[in-house]
């Protein structure tokens, strides 16, 4: 493998070729000062393919000289017909200065098996080197995001969609995520995966696809809608879905709510029972300045213990079944 | 009904162990099963750990290794749950039948099969265990991190085991399966401490969950054989599953339990409804893809494992208990693996504390 210095002009290369190009969308604010101050430290590697200039790595920089007007530019070029060859330099290149993201990774991983790497050989040495466990299951999971389409790409990149969703959206074919996709984006990245945990479990426990399920009455009717935003949509989907994924869970939410309402339940005292009820016991929070306020917010406890319905506070504790 | 020993397609022997003798009788059971000498398990772990499924190809694959952490262990139970005071003899790891639910899936650091060789480190800690806890009683069983029975046609180590317990009365012996492989017990003398236990589900559970594993049918046969030989029996239901028809589905096999098996000569039955930890469920998914007990409404416990929401269980033990108590286990010691206080309370109007679990375990009438 022979590596040489050229200076070429910009438009020589052709950046339609990117075969060896692992980062999909990247920033180059900081890239775009630092050319502009102290010109290109370190020249892009390049290679021949089929008569034409072919990227291998650099493109942050290639991008950065282009928006600054820069016509020509050194480059190191690559002598090997080799693409894993050649490729092995952009990964090494990459790995030796930065941590690869979820995406990135995914590419890697599908151009080496492009460029004919054997699968355990990925498996074994190229996974530790990316920080992922050594197993066929990795693999095949990342090659699943490498399957994204290239704008879906684009929304997980830019929402910063964790790790724990892109594993169920992996899963969902491709018009499956064309619908979901656009409910994700408005909410924060836990109700995002309850979202999408709610709709795969549902569909997994009736037997149906993810598309049967969003084409239920009550969810076409909230998707249909023009007067609500898209956040009120995902929102009421997200807890239509969470009512349905936990029925018994949600029943027992609302009549202890139902209770605190009969009781005239002060506002200034949060009544919390333990995580999914999952223990009897319950929390009292309220805040007090003084000894007085102290002393009111007690009797006012107090005096909600000889209301009747007090006692049915506890009822979602006990099995309605038991005779 | 048949015994199973050909699950088992390889056997690698660590150069360190050759010499023990439990290595030599495993290879004199082998028979057939081709096998060869490795100097570390990292050797093999890696063809594994390639293949499609490595938890799949792990079953077919026995190393024999050396036990060089500790046999003997107490139960790690889980934590803010009632403890259930077990110790466990982690003689083997991993087991040949293939359960959707099975939790060492996501626990065991490889995917193979192991038997640790060095038997005679085994017994000078049970000795130095058991003589620690001469004034309690001791339940221990081998049926923890692997099935009890499902490589003893190969090592044979349940009659060693009988033989060492025999002798040391203030300790139990379990051994828990789901297996058939007792054929090689049946002229044994029974002891009373020694109690053979068999995981108990639905005949529906059994066929779609439970994969190489004998159905219901045939393990109440086998238990009912080991029963009439004078040995006390266990069962467990666990992990009990929620699906529609479960309830007729679980009074079937209650009903068959107790139409095979002399209720006095039963031990204890315990009870356990599914549970795993979060991560589990995506293994479950990708392995058992039609599988269809991870999608009930399971909430995040105490011990931050995957539970079936509390009413849910309440009315799955409510039945399960009734069916026992009314279809002739009267009077048959009844406990929860892995369960909270207010469950206890509710179901059984009793919450164990301290050594009471042993207590209450080590008295029934099939010890008397």
């Amino acid at each position: 493998m022979i590596k040489r210095e050229k200076e070429l002009a910009l438009d020589e290369i052709d950046l339609k070729d990117q075969r060896f190009r692992i980062s999909l969308f990247f920033s180059i604010k900081n890239l775009l000062s630092s050319v502009k101050k102290v010109g290109l430290i370190y020249p892009p590697l390049l290679t021949i393919r089929e008569g034409r200039i072919v990227l291998v790595s650099g493109w942050k920089r290639v991008e950065a000289c282009r928006l600054l007007g820069i016509s020509s530019i050194p480059g190191y070029f690559i002598s090997d017909n080799d693409d894993l060859k050649v490729f092995h330099l952009a990964f090494f290149e990459n790995l030796a200065t930065r941590d690869f993201n979820v995406l990135e990774k995914a590419e890697i991983l599908k151009k080496l098996i492009s460029f004919g790497e054997k699968e355990k050989r990925i498996i074994s040495e190229y996974l530790p080197l990316l920080g992922l466990p050594p197993t066929s299951t990795y693999l095949n999971l990342y090659l699943a995001f490498s399957e994204f389409e290239i704008e879906e790409k684009e929304l997980i990149h830019q929402n910063e969609i964790p790790f724990s969703s892109l594993e169920i959206l992996a899963k969902l074919k491709r018009e499956e995520r064309e619908l979901i996709f656009p409910l994700l984006l408005p909410l924060g990245k836990n109700k995002q995966k309850e979202l999408l945990e709610c709709a795969l479990d549902l569909a997994g426990k009736k037997g149906i696809s993810i598309k049967s399920i969003f084409h239920q009455q009550e969810i076409r009717e909230i998707l249909e809608s023009r007067n609500i935003s898209a956040l009120e949509k995902s929102q009421k989907i997200r807890l239509l879905l969470r009512r349905e994924k936990y029925p018994l869970l949600s029943s027992w939410s609302e009549s202890l709510k139902l209770i605190l309402k009969k009781t005239r339940w002060p506002k200034d005292i949060i009544l919390r029972p333990s995580p999914f009820f999952e223990e009897e016991k319950m929390s009292i929070f309220f805040d007090f300045k003084n000894e007085q306020e102290f002393v009111e917010k007690v009797s006012k406890l107090v005096e909600l213990t000889s209301k009747k319905e007090f006692k049915g506070i506890w009822r979602p504790f006990f099995d309605e079944g038991k005779k | 009904m048949r015994e199973r020993n050909d699950l088992i397609k390889k056997i690698y022997i660590l150069k360190e162990c050759l010499n023990f003798p439990l290595t030599q009788r495993i290879l004199d059971n082998a028979g057939k099963i081709p096998w060869e000498i490795i100097e570390n398990k990292h050797e093999l772990g890696e063809e594994i750990r390639t293949s499609e499924d490595p938890l799949k190809e792990g079953k077919k694959i026995l190393l024999l290794a050396r036990q060089k952490g500790k046999f003997v262990k107490s139960c790690p139970c889980t934590p803010n749950y009632i403890r259930c005071n077990y110790s466990i003899i982690n003689l083997a790891l991993n087991c040949p039948l293939d359960c959707s639910y099975c939790i060492l899936q996501g626990y065991l650091k490889d995917p193979f099969l192991i038997i640790h060789v060095n038997l005679e480190d085994l017994w000078k800690e049970l000795d130095v265990y058991l003589e620690k806890r001469k004034h309690i009683k001791v339940r221990i069983g081998t049926g923890e991190l692997a099935d009890s029975l499902a490589l003893d046609l190969i090592c044979e180590c349940s009659k060693e085991l009988i033989t060492y317990f025999r002798k040391k009365k203030n300790a139990i012996l379990e051994f828990k399966t789901k297996t058939l492989n007792i054929s090689h017990l049946l002229s044994l003398e029974p002891s009373s401490n020694i109690v053979f236990s068999w995981s108990l589900n639905s005949e529906k559970v059994a066929a779609e969950e439970e994969k190489g594993a004998p159905s219901i049918r045939e393990r109440l046969e086998v238990a009912s054989r080991i029963s009439e030989i004078g040995f006390p029996v266990g069962f467990h239901f666990d992990p009990l599953i929620h699906y529609p028809g479960w309830e007729e589905d679980y009074e079937r096999v209650v009903r068959a339990l107790f139409e095979r098996i002399d209720p006095s000569r039963i031990a204890w039955i315990s009870l356990g409804c599914l549970r795993f930890p979060p991560r589990l469920k995506e293994i479950i998914h990708r392995r058992f893809p039609s599988t269809k007990i991870i999608y009930e409404e399971f909430i995040p416990g105490l011990d931050n494992k995957m539970r079936y929401f509390r009413l849910l269980r309440l009315r799955i033990y409510r039945k399960i208990v009734q069916l026992i108590r009314n279809l002739g286990g009267r009077k048959i010691p009844l406990y929860f693996c892995m369960e909270n206080e207010s469950i206890w309370k509710e179901i059984f109007n009793w919450v164990p504390k301290g050594e009471e679990i042993e207590m209450f375990l080590s008295s029934p009438p099939s010890f008397s």
